[in-house]
């Protein structure tokens, strides 16, 4: 960089490399940028723009109002779409993490083990979901329980994939001669693990759940559609929609978005906590 | 070696799982891996049903008592008790639900799917059933059909003082002013495609199984003759001449039931439901021209097209007689069907102007009315509700 730095900066230069210019920056203008786009949605000129009106896409003040009467049954299925999903990813993800785990000791059979989960994660939930409400008929005689477990499943299986690959690759790509390192001082294989492997595959844990934590809201919602028992985010989109209810379909739409960026920002917290002392 | 073996060791592991997967769900009706294994089931579960008819004239008595044994109100508590009452939801719910506040119950049901498993393996021990449809599958044993034949139990919603107003014709209110003539053309053609699939209802089905039917020719034939006992007989069981009337008494038991139980998040739609009257959601002006005229028309807009409110089948045959028999032609329309079933509901598309026609519920088109938009109904097609509820009387005893 240094070969392009020139005498005299000018005043915009000046504020690009300016780091405390650079930092509100980076938080200003996307959001000035949403101010923007929800100006325009507000003002429906966005919808001049997508040739829509605005029963297919209400404007944000009427989304906002049946958001706020709505407050009630919003929170009561959101607490249900929210505890399926973190179950789901819970269990999928301490299942991925116990495959991946296999498959770093055994890997003859574990990279095969990954595959079939793989292959898994890339069947559609659309095909997944009704298959496993089937299966799941026997479980319990209470519907909302039998269909709560048959969502789990689903977004389990999902979360299993991206985290078992992940962390695969966490627990086998070491460090140049750290494996090494760790026979020269004749360290046990189950010292090496511990010692090596385990910290080494964190980081990737992490970039397994940034993509699995979405992943899973995304699954539930998806397979609150196909459950036999009503109740989600999810099937209130799809009823309101069905139902020609646009502006409480927005409502419902608003919620999944707010779950997403809560869930987001909590694992981005947790991150920052859990790799504070990495490397 | 080593290799050949993980392939292997591999491929049983998937097979097992696959195997295990396929085994919940080996009673379903879509998979067409197991249609082998579920012939021979409904095979052998209609001859041991006909060998229970010949030989054992005790069980016919028996069900005679079942049927005494516990009335229709009884039955509905009983499974409303269990939560196991069963309907798709989505807009289809009201009848049930009508039903279920009448007898003082909880108006909780189960979300069924598509098909009747849930009523097959008692996971659902009252099912909707529409009487063109799924009640064929439940009884008759061809294809896809489940074969239970006259051993189950029938709860009509006409009967019951809920039944709401099914399958009409609708198109946007701003369309009908603007295009007049076409309205009326549309409406001579369709019903005079009604007419004939009404007097030949074995002929219509074929013609709808000729253009893409969702179902077997067998099923097929069934739906048209359930279909026509739909348009020609009122809720109270009369028999209807003037297909495609607007009966006011029928119109407003379904909007009153309709302002009952459906409910709308959104405030202001909700209180623009409470208010709506018969006058705005349907005009009989266009209907009765219709009827009134020699069959010539100076159409505004010669190419239309007609959003069905699920996949095609004998449930819409006169359109499909229509088109096949040329009547769209001869009062000067092209007309094009386009299957529903999709998400985009046949209110949105009639809506936001993709398709001129549709067929839908009056309750559909009420809310979606009350949510803003501006739909018409023009005819109503069935003039009573094919909605019931099916049960196995063994389960109520």
């Amino acid at each position: 960089m240094a070969h392009m730095i020139k005498r005299r900066k000018s005043f915009f230069q000046k504020m690009r490399e300016n780091e405390k210019v650079q930092s509100i920056s980076t938080v200003v203008l996307p959001v000035l940028l949403g101010i923007v786009i929800l100006a325009l949605w507000q003002g429906q000129q966005l919808h001049a723009l997508f040739h829509t009106d605005t029963f297919t896409l209400p404007i944000p003040t009427t989304i906002g109002e049946i958001f706020i009467d709505n407050l009630d049954k919003i929170g009561k299925n959101t607490v249900s779409t929210v505890v399926v999903a973190l179950i789901g990813l819970i269990l999928g993800s301490l299942l991925g993490y116990g495959i991946a785990v296999l498959a770093a000791v055994f890997p003859k059979f574990g990279k095969g083990g990954l595959s079939i989960i793989g292959a898994f994660a890339s069947i559609p939930v659309v095909a997944l979901a009704p298959v496993l409400n089937n299966w799941t008929k026997d479980v319990s005689k209470d519907a909302s329980v039998r269909s709560m477990v048959a969502k789990i499943l689903v977004v389990m299986l999902i979360a299993a994939a991206d985290m078992g690959l992940n962390a695969y690759r966490g627990l086998t790509e070491l460090e140049q001669y750290s494996e090494d390192l760790m026979a020269t001082y004749a360290a046990k294989k189950r010292v090496t693990f511990l010692k090596l492997r385990l910290p080494n595959s964190l980081p990737y844990v992490f970039t397994a759940l940034k993509v699995a934590v979405p992943a899973s809201i995304m699954t539930t919602i998806v397979s609150e559609y196909f459950a036999e028992y009503i109740t989600g985010i999810g099937r209130q989109i799809r009823e309101n929609i069905v139902l020609a209810q646009y502006s409480t379909a927005w409502a419902y739409i608003l919620t999944a978005c707010l779950i997403g960026i809560a869930s987001y920002v909590i694992l981005m917290i947790v991150q920052s906590i859990a790799l504070r002392n990495y490397h | 070696m080593k290799k050949r073996m993980r392939k292997l060791a591999g491929l049983m592991g998937v097979t097992v799982l696959t195997v295990a997967m396929m085994t919940g769900c080996g009673n379903s009706g879509d998979v067409t891996t197991s249609d082998t294994k579920e012939e021979t089931d409904v095979e052998t579960a209609s001859e041991t049903e006909k060998a229970g008819q010949t030989d054992d004239e005790t069980e016919a008595s028996d069900d005679e008592t079942k049927q005494t044994a516990l009335s229709d109100e009884e039955i509905i508590r009983t499974a409303a008790a269990d939560g196991t009452v069963g309907n798709w939801g989505l807009g289809n719910e009201y009848e049930i639900l009508a039903l279920l506040a009448k007898y003082d119950l909880p108006t909780d049901y189960l979300s069924q799917d598509f098909t009747m498993d849930g009523f097959d393996d008692d996971s659902i021990s009252l099912a909707s059933a529409m009487t063109y449809n799924e009640l064929g599958l439940v009884q008759n044993d061809y294809d896809g059909g489940y074969g239970y034949g006259d051993s189950i139990g029938i709860i009509d919603m006409n009967d019951q003082g809920v039944a709401m107003l099914e399958d009409n014709i609708f198109c946007k209110g701003e369309f009908a002013k603007e295009n007049p003539e076409t309205v009326k053309a549309f409406l001579y053609a369709s019903l005079k495609g009604w007419e004939y699939a009404m007097e030949n209802p074995a002929e219509a089905a074929e013609i709808c199984y000729e253009y893409g039917s969702s179902v077997s020719a067998e099923h097929q034939a069934y739906m048209a003759d359930e279909v026509a006992k739909l348009v020609n007989t009122d809720m109270s069981g009369n028999t209807v001449t003037d297909i495609g009337n607007m009966d006011d008494a029928a119109m407003q038991q379904t909007l009153d039931i309709a302002k009952k139980y459906v409910s709308l998040d959104d405030a202001n739609a909700s209180e623009k439901l409470q208010a709506m009257t018969l006058d705005d959601i349907r005009d009989s002006s266009y209907i009765d021209a219709a009827k009134s005229s020699d069959g010539t028309f100076t159409v505004e807009k010669p190419e239309v097209s007609i959003q069905l409110k699920w996949l095609p089948d004998a449930q819409f045959m006169g359109y499909y007689v229509a088109l096949d028999k040329g009547y769209y032609e001869e009062v000067g329309l092209t007309v094009n069907i386009v299957a529903g079933g999709g998400d985009i509901a046949e209110t949105t598309a009639v809506n936001n102007g993709t398709v001129d026609f549709g067929v839908t519920w009056v309750s559909n088109l009420a809310s979606a009315n009350a949510g803003g938009m501006d739909l018409l109904e023009v005819a109503q097609v069935f003039q009573r509700s094919g909605l019931v509820l099916v049960y196995k009387p063994e389960n109520f005893n």
